[in-house]
């Protein structure tokens, strides 16, 4: 009948709690990013169009705020080249490359997430797309200008004109 | 706008016999907009450095896989590169039988990863024959 069975809360030796070892908790305070900007250089705007919802659906499900996507205007590199190995001046051949950018700022991130976004989003960077990180710290005013100098100084005596 | 003179990468119209695949129909001035990029990288954005080296490396690339593989390749190989990793993608007809085309594919890994010492993946898909796009 009941031969064998492993009843609820009938275990001798209790486990103890399994411990992820991917995740690490310490104690000292973290730091926090106001603005993590990411600024997203290829060839191809589909393959950048494409990046970007995959980039916002990413910060979507990771609860993080979105500030703004800018699409700064591209950039052509013209060369003005010869078109003959030795002479014909007169005769030459252009070539231009385009860069187009698309800039993502996520606002009010902590340092592990940013690390575990940026490292998601970095993994996933397609072929020919290029991406600088730039992070705006947030830090505690120093303790020297908490308060204005002029409520530490002593109080200056009034000269009296004649 | 064009002259009729430029001779880059065009098929010349011809008797009708020529076959002639998409890659090699559309002229250079087509890339972006009717075709893709062969090669992949970061080299030739704005403030980026490395095309030079990127360039021989896909020059070098494109005729050691044509002596590898002898009369099989269908179409142009298109490299691409992510971070280390250089990714060959080739489409190959269908000549020779699968164990030695498996071991053309490992020597070729092997050799250019100690050769550019990057890890090096050749992606390959055989086709039955060219697929052709015009007659010309």
């Amino acid at each position: 009948s009941l031969m064998g069975a492993r009843l609820a809360g009938s275990h001798g030796v209790t486990q103890e709690p399994k411990t992820n070892p991917l995740v690490s908790v310490s104690d000292e305070p973290e730091t926090l990013y106001k603005r993590l900007s990411i600024l997203v250089k290829g060839h191809d705007k589909a393959v950048l169009d494409s990046y970007e919802y995959f980039a916002v659906l990413a910060a979507k499900e990771l609860g993080i705020s979105v500030e703004k996507v800018d699409k700064p205007p591209k950039t052509i590199e013209r060369l003005t080249l010869l078109k003959s190995v030795h002479i014909y001046k007169k005769h030459r051949v252009q070539y231009e490359m385009r860069t187009h950018y698309m800039c993502l700022e996520l606002k009010y991130l902590t340092s592990s997430t940013a690390a575990v976004y940026l490292e998601y989003v970095q993994r996933n960077l397609p072929e020919g797309v290029a991406m600088e990180v730039k992070k705006t710290k947030i830090e505690k005013i120093p303790e020297h200008i908490r308060k204005p100098v002029w409520d530490t100084l002593p109080p200056v005596e009034e000269k009296v004109k004649s | 706008p064009l002259s009729p003179q430029t001779r880059a990468a065009r098929v010349r119209a011809g008797k009708g016999d020529k076959m002639v695949t998409y890659e090699q129909a559309h002229a250079p001035h087509h890339i972006g907009h009717r075709k893709g990029w062969l090669s992949l990288h970061t080299g030739n954005l704005c403030g980026e450095a490395g095309a030079a080296q990127r360039a021989l490396e896909d020059a070098f690339l494109r005729q050691f896989l044509f002596g590898t593989f002898p009369g099989l390749l269908a179409d142009e190989v298109v490299l691409k590169r992510r971070g280390n990793l250089l990714v060959i993608c080739a489409l190959l007809g269908r000549a020779l039988p699968p164990h030695k085309l498996y071991f053309l594919l490992g020597y070729a890994e092997t050799l250019l990863g100690h050769f550019y010492k990057c890890p090096v993946r050749l992606e390959l898909q055989t086709v039955p024959a060219r697929v052709p796009y015009k007659y010309l």
